[in-house]
């Protein structure tokens, strides 16, 4: 059973260092991964399946693509477009469900789209890989920008430092957060760095390796160094990947921040009667419409509004 | 894979690239067709969603030219049969994609769209 290590984020670079720690974990990984994800959350599902028919949307993160398939009561009801940065995974999310799938090789943090050109986006269990408070919180914005400023909706899935019992993973009991999260009591918790091992079996034909070729040389960060190792013996490949596990209101924080940084009103949006001005100037917001924890994850559900 | 549901969407996001960045041209390109289930309620829903003119255009760059230059008030099974294929059906296999705008090149491989920047390239 792997377990989870605190890390700290070097952050000269955190782009470099998700490629390092995200990216290229994924793309290595990418079928081994897949086959063990396969099963969509309850809250995702019923988000999904909640949809009018018609509407277009973007997982931003959408690894191998299963989310891409659903709602499995109304398949073809609604299209969504995936968008991964691992190479790899999207050629699997390309055929999710054994149907063509639209997906996009791209970055969560980039805008590649018409503005606001998407009725609906998930970002499931993508924004805590990203390095830093700033980047987490321009990939909220993008969220928010991605969607139509009259009627968007979108989910957001991060993990928790709270995991669940029935997780796989043990969570180092605050090993490393005294340096960490000693912030003033009543403060909104900051999250943990944390490495999370992959567990690769080698197969046990394997050819003497010859991949890994990439630009940069730079390995995925094996532990196990793969030079002159009999591929009968082959230990495991461990491939540590980057995860923020979020604390409690960290993820509504973020909402708020990103909320804040587009100029948009966080907060319901105003019954219809109640027009605030008649000048032309129209008021924009984003209204959670559900918040909490499911399975080791905080969750958020968004709707923009303008009036 | 790039079909023209997703061309339809897609804008040149590079550096200071803000006007003019939509629609992507088509360039190379390679492509393929492949049956796609019809769903007469989707397109239904979907269709105030496309920018129709950008549609008409790129699928007129792909050699399609089933779809009439003005969107019709009357949404008859025909139609959306020819709006499913020319949609759901082509698919953009190899080739690229290069903004009206800025020029930028946009690979596309595997039918799967490069929308990747070099760091500089960022906005
Ligand atoms: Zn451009």
């Amino acid at each position: 059973m792997p377990e989870v290590k605190p890390t700290i984020v070097s952050s000269e670079n955190p782009q470099v260092y998700e490629d390092v720690h995200v990216h290229a974990v994924y793309d290595e990984i990418a079928p081994h991964f897949s086959s063990t994800r396969y099963k969509p959350w309850p809250i995702i599902a019923a988000f999904l399946s909640s949809l009018p028919t018609g509407w277009v949307g973007v997982d931003l993160g959408t690894g191998n693509g299963k989310y891409l398939p659903l709602p499995y009561d109304r398949p073809g009801a609604v299209w969504t477009i995936g968008l991964d940065r691992s190479i790899n995974l999207l050629k699997l999310a390309k055929r999710a469900g054994d149907v063509d799938r639209e997906v996009v090789l791209g970055d969560v943090l980039d805008h590649p789209w018409r503005r606001g050109a998407f009725d609906y986006a998930i970002s499931i269990a993508t924004i805590h890989h990203l390095a830093t408070p700033e980047r987490r919180k321009l990939a909220v914005q993008r969220v928010l920008e991605t969607i139509s400023p009259s009627h968007g909706r979108a989910l957001i899935y991060v993990w928790a430092v709270e995991q669940d019992e029935l997780s796989k993973r043990s969570i180092p009991a605050s090993a490393d957060n005294d340096g960490q999260c000693s912030s003033p009591s009543g403060q909104t918790g900051r999250g943990q760095d944390v490495f999370v091992p992959w567990v690769l079996a080698q197969p046990a034909e394997s050819k003497p390796k010859t991949r890994r070729k990439g630009k940069s040389g730079k390995p995925a960060t094996p532990e196990t160094p793969e030079t002159g190792v009999d591929a009968e013996h082959s230990p495991p490949k461990v491939f540590n990947r980057y995860y923020h596990m979020f604390a409690k209101g960290e993820l509504n924080q973020l909402v708020a921040d990103a909320a804040s940084a587009l100029g948009l009103v966080l907060g319901d949006a105003p019954a219809d009667g109640i027009v605030a001005t008649g000048e032309g100037e129209k008021e924009c917001g984003v209204q959670i419409v559900q918040d909490g924890w499911e399975r080791s994850n905080y969750y958020v559900e968004l709707r923009r509004w303008e009036r | 894979m790039v079909r023209l549901i997703t061309h339809n969407l897609l804008a040149c996001h590079a550096k200071g690239c803000t006007s003019n960045n939509f629609p992507l041209q088509f360039q190379d390109a390679a492509i393929e067709l492949r049956d796609a289930e019809f769903n007469a309620d989707f397109l239904r829903g979907f269709l105030p969603r496309i920018e129709w003119t950008a549609l008409v255009g790129a699928a007129r760059q792909l050699g399609d030219t089933s779809l009439p230059a003005e969107q019709p008030e009357m949404l008859d099974d025909e139609f959306l049969q020819k709006l499913h294929h020319v949609l759901l059906e082509v698919h953009v296999e190899e080739g690229a994609m290069v903004c009206p705008n800025c020029k930028h090149v946009y690979p596309i491989s595997n039918g799967i769209p490069n929308m990747l920047l070099a760091e500089h390239e960022i906005g």
